[in-house]
């Protein structure tokens, strides 16, 4: 039998075996993301333009979106109804959605416009437009989750137009119980996940460089060209 | 209390999103146009002998 200190002596434990998960795992992120890319401290030169600003943006409002609703969420319909405080923090929940949609859509004009799509980032480029359908799923639900008279308004508005496309079978809109749940639970999970994967996506490939630019940095020559 | 409307044959929209879209607009444009500080301070930077 070989004792521990033999086997530490021989190395066993710098060389893990391949059904090891662990080193797969971080083989794999390590190839996911090149190496300093993740969270990188100079930009290509281009960059330095407001309208590289709002993907940034976009991201700091759904931050406020997602910790202004962990609040409500703490103190329920009938805390943001009837306190002074709860109609701050609901009135925080909505300003900081309309400034997420609208720095999302001015990012997403910058980005069709500078065909962001070019150099293999098709993905990235789909994960943004899933993103983005995703958030407008979550605000519909988050109307019907006021629970006042205009959530109920457009709760039967909503379940007409759905019924006319046939989808009306899949879901409740009338059902408030079910609305809150897709709205504080499954949307924002679905969004969640799939902005991470989009930011992962920008970093991997890099920012998309300008249409008349020459040619494109490797992700080695970022850190010089700023 | 309804809100203030255009209309513009079958198309209609209530003013105060007709205001939000022109702002998205303008900042967007804005974006474009004004420079950005950092890249002002290189270019300072850049010039000096």
């Amino acid at each position: 039998m070989t004792s521990i200190a033999s086997r530490t002596a021989a190395g066993e434990n710098d060389r893990p075996g391949r059904n090891n998960w662990t080193t797969w795992l971080r083989t794999r992120l390590g190839r996911t993301v090149p190496p300093g890319q993740l969270l990188p401290d100079r930009q290509p030169v281009y960059v330095s333009s407001w309208i590289y600003v709002f993907g940034a943006l976009t991201l700091a409002a759904l931050v406020v979106v997602l910790g202004s609703g962990a609040v409500l969420a703490l103190g329920g319909a009938t805390w943001w109804h009837t306190s002074s405080t709860g109609h701050f923090v609901n009135s925080l929940h909505l300003w900081s959605v309309e400034l997420f949609f609208a720095f999302m859509v001015i990012h997403l004009w910058g980005k069709f416009f500078m065909a962001a799509w070019r150099g293999k980032r098709a993905l990235t480029w789909i994960t943004g437009v899933v993103a983005f359908l995703g958030s407008i799923g979550t605000a519909f639900t988050g109307y019907l989750t006021q629970s006042n008279f205009d959530s109920q308004w457009i709760s039967t508005q909503a379940k007409d137009g759905l019924n006319s496309v046939g989808i009306g079978a899949w879901f409740n809109v009338l059902d408030p119980g079910q609305m809150l749940m897709w709205h504080i639970v499954l949307l924002p999970t679905v969004v969640g996940i799939i902005v991470v994967l989009h930011v992962i996506l920008v970093r991997r490939h890099g920012v998309v460089p300008p249409i008349d630019a020459e040619t494109e940095p490797a992700p080695d020559d970022l850190g010089s060209s700023s | 209390m309804t809100g203030s409307y255009v209309h513009w044959g079958v198309l209609q929209i209530s003013v105060t999103n007709l205001v939000i879209i022109l702002v998205m607009i303008a900042v967007f444009v804005l974006a474009i146009a004004l420079p950005f500080p950092s890249a002002v301070a290189d270019d300072e930077e850049r010039e000096r002998p």
